[in-house]
């Protein structure tokens, strides 16, 4: 049985930059994604988790055990670091056998030959990992964590430097890992796709700060924080300061009627308008390019870029830049955040 | 790779090519510049080698690698700078990893002092350490209670060579414990090695590649001193380790051939010698390409 974790208070220090509080729970299969932008603190949670960078206050909990000044070798914690860590100078057999190697199990033969055989790296145990695909090396680190038993995955940014289908394949087998092992993670990642397909409870880290922790649900029906918003896919996102100063009656201002203590987010409307919506609006269109999800068009908007979607298919007359066009914001999809 | 299985990932497989695989064309006149330039410098190297080595008839190499003499001078030389080297791997790599991981003030200044003999002219190097031995200083006192006397002895010897050669291991394993990736350390740290497992089993055999060939540099600039050498050790008397007949090391011994003006005679010690080392660097650097050594593994292969 996978132990709970629970952090309370967290606040480390590197350098300069300060991280924290930060408060955490984990129970067997949960998983938790950071989010948050470069330079966020990030990486230095998971560092602090590890156990690599000395607490300023807070503690770190297991089963109820405090582990806060526990080396890192000792907390049965998994932490696949950013580029994977992988030994240069093991194979692929060589890597997964490493942890179970310094502990000196007896076993350590047959289960790194049933990690290979789980992992499908059968074929490539002898290999170096330089001599491995990146989804390869995936597999390896995460199969190396699993050699440990560890009590929870700490990975930072799995789905680095893969290609769409590498990216799939990687995430199933972590859903699958929290399926069967109940094993905690967290997770740090840019990616949506990834976040949402794994983690039920999300941390939105800002310069050191928690700015937002929710559940999955919560944030994706009601994000509070700007980098939230746009993670989710809100793809208007203003913050309050971008409103001032708005004259009455002017753009700005009815966004600011509407926007929260952090701002304001709105997903894209459509254009041109449905035969149902009132255009309110007015702007210039700035940039006009092609996504699969249609034509993604760019209008200023009382000197605010807004972003606006036309449905695939995409038709004739398409919009010229300078064109002016009218738009309508449906007030029910704007969203106050903070 | 997996084939038993749709492999996803395997499109992006197969590592990263050297450059030249990757199809990458030179122009005719850029490589013809590159070979003409690359020809000069080997043809610079080759030239005074091959001068020594058809000087003295082949027989003379023979007639040298039988002499007693010789052969005094060449043992002397390899065990001292043998020495030296496991001096400098003693010292010298500890003081690598303190520079590579460490920040202290004076820094600089340690930096400096150790790039020192490099610079210093050699004959000024065995003058300074000839200044601190002679009868009536603190060190000869020191030197001569503890029972190792240095002038004319082989530890002369190896002081100098450990002095001039020493920073080439330090510099070297700078460079090498600088370039081990603090994420590979940490992931190993959470695998469950402790400090000194993750150094013995990750930093260290990592490190290890740039370790033996600035080792490597340091047994080649030990063996080839001369400078401090014609100052505090010219002739070897035995004691301590050595204890063969009075010697000098081989660079001196052809040093004395030289002045003797016995041309034939320097030329075949000389060509010796370098047939010996050539043959030891020759060694290591094909057990590095075949993979036999420790200390090259999971690289990808030039």
């Amino acid at each position: 049985m996978s132990p709970s974790w629970v952090v309370e208070g967290l606040e480390t220090d590197l350098d300069r930059f300060h991280l924290g509080p930060v408060d955490l729970e984990l129970t067997p299969g949960n998983a938790v994604a950071v989010l948050g932008p470069s330079g966020a603190g990030k990486t230095t949670l998971l560092r602090a988790l590890g156990g690599f960078l000395r607490l300023r206050s807070g503690r770190v909990l297991r089963d109820g055990v405090d582990i806060s000044d526990w080396p890192p070798e000792e907390r049965g914690l998994g932490y696949v670091p950013q580029g994977l860590g992988l030994l240069p100078h093991r194979t692929v057999a060589g890597n997964l056998r490493y942890p179970m190697e310094i502990r000196a199990r007896p076993d350590a033969a047959r289960r790194t030959r049933e990690l290979l055989d789980r992992f499908r790296l059968g074929a490539l145990a002898h290999r170096y990992p330089a001599r491995l695909s990146a989804g390869e090396q995936q597999r390896v680190a995460i199969a190396r964590a699993l050699a440990a038993e560890p009590g929870l995955i700490v990975w930072d940014e799995p789905w680095q430097g893969l290609d769409v289908l590498a990216r799939y394949e990687l995430g199933l087998v972590l859903h699958e890992l929290r399926e069967t092992e109940r094993l905690p993670m967290v997770v740090v990642t840019h990616d949506p796709a990834l976040a949402f397909s794994i983690a039920d409870s999300f941390i939105v880290l800002g310069a050191g700060r928690v700015q937002e922790q929710c559940d999955a649900a919560t944030l994706l029906r009601a994000p509070a924080d700007p980098f939230a918003a746009r993670f989710v896919g809100f793809e208007n996102v203003f913050d309050r300061s971008a409103l001032e100063p708005g004259s009455a009656g002017s753009f700005r201002a009815w966004l600011r009627d509407r926007a929260g203590a952090a701002g304001v987010a709105f997903t894209s409307p459509t254009w041109p308008p449905g035969p149902a919506a009132t255009p309110q609006w007015e702007g210039k269109i700035r940039s006009a390019r092609p996504s699969p999800q249609g034509l993604t068009v760019e209008v200023m908007v009382d000197e605010l870029p807004v972003t606006l979607r036309m449905p695939p298919p995409v038709t004739p007359p398409l919009p010229a830049l300078g064109e002016r066009v009218r738009f309508g914001v449906d007030p029910s999809s704007v969203r106050g955040l903070g | 790779m997996g084939e038993r299985v749709p492999d996803l990932s395997a499109r992006d497989a197969g590592g990263s090519p050297s450059p030249t695989r990757r199809g990458w064309r030179a122009g005719p006149l850029w490589l013809a510049l590159q070979l003409i330039l690359s020809g000069s410098l080997l043809l610079l190297f080759l030239v005074p080698i091959v001068a020594l080595f058809t000087y003295a008839p082949v027989t003379d190499l023979f007639s040298a690698a039988r002499n007693a003499g010789v052969r005094d001078a060449l043992w002397l030389t390899f065990f001292s700078s043998g020495i030296a080297v496991l001096a400098a791997v003693l010292l010298g790599i500890p003081m690598g990893y303190l520079l590579a991981r460490r920040s202290f003030r004076g820094r600089a200044v340690v930096e400096s002092v150790v790039a020192l003999p490099v610079v210093v002219p050699h004959l000024l190097v065995g003058l300074g350490l000839f200044l601190l031995v002679i009868p009536g200083t603190p060190l000869n006192r020191f030197t001569q209670a503890l029972g190792v006397p240095v002038y004319d002895t082989i530890w002369g010897v190896v002081l100098v060579m450990v002095f001039v050669s020493a920073p080439y291991t330090v510099l070297a394993s700078e460079l090498a414990f600088r370039a081990v990736d603090d994420r590979v350390l940490e992931a190993a740290r959470s695998l469950g090695a402790g400090s000194a497992t993750a150094f013995l089993t990750v930093t260290l055999p990592i490190a290890l590649r740039g370790i033996v060939a600035g080792l490597l540099l340091t047994w080649a600039r030990a063996v080839s001193e001369i400078g401090g050498l014609l100052v505090l050790a010219y002739a070897v008397y035995p004691g301590g380790p050595y204890n063969g007949p009075v010697s000098s090391t081989i660079s001196v011994y052809i040093y004395n051939l030289f002045q003797l003006g016995d041309l034939a005679d320097a030329a075949a010690v000389s060509s010796l010698f370098l047939l010996i080392a050539f043959s030891l660097f020759l060694l290591v650097r094909i057990g590095e390409r075949s993979g036999w050594v420790p200390w090259r593994r999971g690289e990808l292969s030039p």
